[in-house]
């Protein structure tokens, strides 16, 4: 039988480790040390966050994972803890209550949490990415200072709105308006569809929200058309249109549809210039395919791990599952697209610069190969597992239905194709 | 202006002004880690393999950060002897709260003796007025170091604490010996070792990893501490423990007797 990781408190599993090696007889520790450059652990407050994350992954979100999915129910408490250890502004400037590290820091934690429950990182991914990072990079000062620390620390949870009922990879058709008003504040009206985060639970809206809407007419062009808000919970007008149920994956991580009716926002509450949010909203995709891509590398591993150790235990015909060529071709593939796709993922993660925009090839590559190899290697999982991969104890099932949502959200797999394939028009030599 | 505590005349420093503590921090195979001993019989295989902080000295260490957020701690030294790739677990003990690390940097296999040794040299730079070490380390499992240590500073040893407390100006520390708890008075400076039921080690949290880079390390050889590295054993070989047969199911007591008896040769 195989062992999924089971629920334990970080040191009851050090406990029972440590009475294994207590009886068998423990050799001396030679001393030489392995020297290299580690592109996934770039520095040692890389390596520190990685390992930190994992304790914490061990000892406290994997045990509440199956349950929470299950029951569609967003885990608050655990977003909070995460605020405590700092995990919710990883890319923030530390002036404002964030650890002030980069891109590939963010992949880190998405790749852990990821490995034990993708829902939990999706909110997460909402909060500390779409949200706080979003207005780490192109809000004011004064935004920054006015909402950034709470949102830090897990006060307050956030999310963006970008999406609409009838407008999703044609982002720029929106609907919704803000109309300017003789205060200088603007008008919101219309919905955003999909929006992680929307709700805490069936009928509470979270606190915290960045929107796009058209702040020009339709005789300006859709990309200096677009300004960004920021949006209150409290705020007139502003209500949860529906919570969305019963999806297919990432039960954990809540999913509303937004209404602004004749919401009044102050001039403050304008992000950017008015007209100057795709460029606003470019930058901040950028970072969420590469996190969305850490999410599947996160899949894969784990998926890997878990029929690795199914096929060298599970026996069939007298013979361990990983003595047959159909078995190894799984493992061995896995292993391969995996090591692939998280290599092209931090080596993507190190060169990508948040204050910068245009980085379109790699972001849209990383992802468009990540996730389907997330998901295939989650496929696989299931495959080696026959029945034992199709029921929830067995992990492997949550992360394959979890790993589609990745070959859609923060852009659809054939968005990616079309935007690399405008981006490689200009590419003679390949690198 | 340094008061003296008239019950305690050893202790030069009251607590209320200053109380430096020092932690010893050892590199160690993660403890999740499968040891594989190397096909040349030489050691363990360490190449490639993860390494972290002695789960014991991460106890040692949070209760050093405890004592500070109770005010009774005023610094907390991280100390560690090993190789430069150690620094990892001194930035550690740093991010879960230490204030500043010395490092006894040396390449070579060090022996419980050495350890306390160089440990005596740093006493002897820093004046702690106590010392929390590990129990012992879960590579060599020896349990030495922190009671040499005591012997070679001639202070007095809490080893296996479960409990420490400040009390008059003293230590108050609780063990578990065989059959029970022993409860400990002792007068600082002194040296605890660190039991697993002592507390629960807190992850470091990332600002915090972030600040460890900014705090200082101090380096110092075995030869610049005077401490000759002086090698009293030698390992012939690292083996493998014999693997578990499997077990059998016995039908009666009378059998199992039968079988310890003649089979497992236990009793006679
Ligand atoms: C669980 C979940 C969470 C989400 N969270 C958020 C969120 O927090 N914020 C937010 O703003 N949005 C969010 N989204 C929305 C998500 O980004 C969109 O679903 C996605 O961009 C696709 O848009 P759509 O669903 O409208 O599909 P459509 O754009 O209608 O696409 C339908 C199909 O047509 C294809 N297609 C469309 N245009 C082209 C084209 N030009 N060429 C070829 N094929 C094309 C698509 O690839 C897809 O296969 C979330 C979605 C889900 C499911």
């Amino acid at each position: 039988m195989m062992h999924a990781i089971k629920p334990a408190r970080k040191l009851g599993v050090f406990r029972r480790a440590l009475a294994h090696r207590l009886l068998s007889s423990s050799p001396l520790a030679g001393a030489e040390e392995a020297v290299s450059v580690d592109i996934f652990n770039p520095s040692p407050e890389h390596a520190a966050l990685r390992e930190m994350v994992r304790s914490f992954v061990n000892a406290e979100v994997e045990p509440q994972a199956l349950q929470y999915n299950r029951e569609e129910r967003f885990n608050h408490a655990l977003f909070r803890r995460a605020g405590e250890l700092g995990l919710l502004g990883v890319t923030v400037d530390p002036e404002y209550g964030g650890a002030g590290m980069d891109a590939t820091a963010a992949c880190i934690v998405h790749e852990e949490l990821s490995a034990s429950d993708p829902a939990f990182c999706l909110s997460y991914l909402a909060h500390s990415q779409l949200f706080v990072n979003n207005l780490a990079r192109n809000g004011s000062a004064d935004q920054r200072a006015r909402w950034l620390p709470a949102a830090c620390r897990g006060e307050a949870i956030g999310g963006m709105g970008m999406s609409e009922p009838g407008a999703g990879t044609d982002v720029l058709a929106m609907r919704t308006t803000a109309k300017k008003q003789p205060d200088g504040g603007f008008l919101l009206n219309g919905a955003k569809m999909w929006i992680t985060n929307g709700c805490v639970d069936d009928t509470q809206l979270g606190d915290l929200y960045l929107v796009y809407a058209r702040t020009a007419g339709a005789d300006v062009k859709p990309s200096k058309a677009v300004s960004l808000f920021l949006v209150e919970k409290g705020m007139r007008g502003f209500s949860l249109g529906q919570r969305i149920k019963d999806k297919c994956g990432m039960r954990a991580s809540p999913t509303a549809e937004l209404v602004f009716e004749d919401v009044h926002l102050p001039a403050e509450n304008l992000v950017g210039a008015e007209g100057g949010a795709t460029v606003c909203m470019m930058r901040n995709l950028e970072i969420e395919r590469v996190v969305l891509a850490a999410m599947a590398v996160g899949i894969a591993r784990r998926s890997l791990e878990v029929m690795n150790s199914y096929a060298s235990e599970r026996k069939a015909f007298g013979q361990p599952l990983s003595s047959f060529g159909q078995i190894q071709r799984h493992v061995a593939e896995s292993y391969a697209e995996y090591m692939a796709g998280k290599t092209y993922l931090y080596q993507t993660s190190n060169a990508l610069d948040l204050e910068s925009a245009g980085n379109r090839l790699d972001t849209d590559g990383v992802k468009l190969f990540c996730t389907t190899m997330g998901k295939n290697v989650a496929d696989r999982a299931v495959q080696v597992l026959g029945g034992y991969g199709y029921i929830g104890d067995y992990v492997v099932e949550r992360l394959w239905r979890d790993s589609k949502l990745l070959e859609i959200g923060g852009g659809t797999l054939e968005s990616h194709h079309k935007n690399m394939v405008r981006e490689l028009a200009g590419v003679q030599r390949m690198p | 202006m340094i008061t003296r505590s008239a019950a305690h005349s050893r202790v030069h420093r009251t607590f209320s002004r200053h109380l430096k503590v020092m932690v010893g921090v050892k590199r160690v195979i993660d403890y999740a880690v499968k040891i594989r001993v190397k096909p040349d019989k030489s050691g363990v295989e360490t190449a490639n393999v993860k390494m972290s902080m002695n789960p014991f000295d991460e106890i040692a260490v949070e209760e050093a950060v405890r004592l500070k957020e109770k005010k009774v701690a005023t610094e907390i030294i991280a100390m560690t002897v090993g190789p430069t790739a150690a620094q990892e677990q001194l930035r550690t003990a740093l991010a879960m709260g230490a204030d500043r690390a010395v490092h006894v940097v040396t390449d070579a296999e060090t022996l419980p003796i050495h350890v306390a040794k160089l440990m005596k040299a740093v006493c002897e730079k820093e004046s702690p007025d106590l010392v929390i070490l590990g129990k012992q380390a879960i590579d060599d499992d020896s349990n030495q170091t922190g009671q040499m240590l005591a012997a070679l500073m001639d202070w007095p040893q809490g080893a296996f604490a479960s409990a420490v407390s400040i009390k008059d100006g003293g230590l108050e520390v609780t063990r578990e010996v065989d059959g029970g708890l022993e409860t400990l008075a002792m007068k600082l400076p002194a040296v605890i070792t660190a039991d697993l039921r002592l507390n629960e080690p807190r992850y470091a949290t990332l600002p915090n990893i972030m600040k460890a880079k900014k705090k200082k390390i101090d380096k110092f050889t075995t030869d610049e501490l005077g401490v000759e590295l002086k090698q009293h054993l030698k390992v012939l070989s690292v083996e493998d423990p014999p693997k578990r047969e499997g077990g059998a199911k016995v039908e009666s007591v009378d059998e199992l007797i039968d079988k310890l008896r003649n089979v497992a040769k236990v009793i006679d």
